[in-house]
């Protein structure tokens, strides 16, 4: 279980760093895209390693992100809609 | 508690902390969205380093495989490989008991006869402090503890859910441990063993009867008979 954690932690950490690189370096002023993205990243690494076994913290977790990552995408629709 | 996780978790939270007021502080948003997201990383290390531990299932895998080898070549010899099992409450600890007579009154620890046939008893305390609650019923109280347990003590299992049905306790136990998984088909099984443990402490029966165990793609299902609910032990 520990080994399945730690990669997910690695890819968590590397799709992060390569996606706030990238943004920075392209110009990217928005907080909110740096944060989506970094969720989405950590989605991507929890679907592919997928741990056993989870605590209630870390279902929480899932539940707090998703909600984050709704309320950004909701917004953005809604801006689209509007403007 | 994964200690080296939560270090670095706090640590890249207070880094990110500062990166976000110096990016504010420079009016630099691109700097505060990284730091933002270094943020969440470091949320996230904070967060799973509570997740349990190797060690708690390692040191039960070892349990169980010496357990189950000692108490196995016993049942053999006994010819209980096919016995049924039950835990009976005494004052001060639990006895789970293999036998062919389904709750045997009186028994001893270890090996012995009852009605003519053998027996074989396990003492065993109560695996976890148990939080109680008066308000909350038995069941509700056996799933919490059996949560705490199973998945945040010992990553045993994904997950557990507990029923009452006709006088029956079903106790629904997902995603198993590999390297537990093994042992369900063999007769000491340390998932019905702490099962059965906990829920004589929780719900203050007599006897507690394992009536059927059946296997299922993603776990294993339980159904607990409860004997002599608040006779005195």
């Amino acid at each position: 279980m520990e080994r399945k954690l730690s990669v997910l932690i690695l890819v968590y950490t590397i799709l992060v760093v390569v996606s706030a690189i990238s943004l920075y370096l392209l110009g990217e002023r928005r907080v909110d895209v740096y944060v989506s993205l970094n969720i989405l990243s950590y989605y991507v690494s929890y679907a592919v390693m997928r741990p056993s076994y989870t605590s209630r913290s870390v279902r929480l977790l899932n539940i707090v992100l998703f909600a984050v990552f709704t309320v950004i995408v909701s917004f953005r629709v809604y801006e689209v809609l509007t403007s | 508690m994964n200690t080296r996780l939560l270090i670095l978790g706090l640590n890249t939270l207070v880094v990110s902390l500062l990166l976000v007021v110096y990016g504010v502080l420079v009016g630099d948003n691109g700097l505060v969205g990284v730091a933002v997201s270094l943020g969440i990383v470091g949320g996230v290390l904070v967060v799973y380093s509570t997740t349990p531990q190797d060690p708690s299932i390692i040191a039960l895998t070892s349990y169980s495989e010496i357990l189950v080898n000692a108490t196995t070549s016993a049942l053999e010899d006994l010819d209980l490989l096919e016995p049924s099992i039950c835990a009976i409450r005494r004052a001060d600890l639990t006895l789970l008991v293999y036998s062919k007579t389904p709750c045997p009154v009186e028994v001893d620890p270890g090996l012995g006869f009852t009605s003519g046939s053998p027996y074989l008893a396990i003492p065993v305390k109560t695996p976890i402090e148990l939080t109680e609650s008066s308000s909350e019923p038995a069941v509700t109280q056996l799933e919490r503890n059996l949560v705490t347990l199973l998945v945040d003590e010992y990553s045993a299992c994904r997950s557990v859910r507990v029923e009452e049905e006709g006088g029956f306790v079903r106790v629904y136990i997902t995603g198993l441990a590999e390297t537990l998984r093994q042992y369900c088909e063999r007769p000491v099984d340390p998932y019905a063993l702490l099962v059965l443990a906990l829920a004589s402490s929780i719900l203050g029966a007599r006897c507690i009867r394992l009536v059927d165990k059946k296997a299922t793609p993603d776990g294993l299902i339980l159904v607990l008979g409860v004997e002599g609910v608040g006779e005195k032990t």
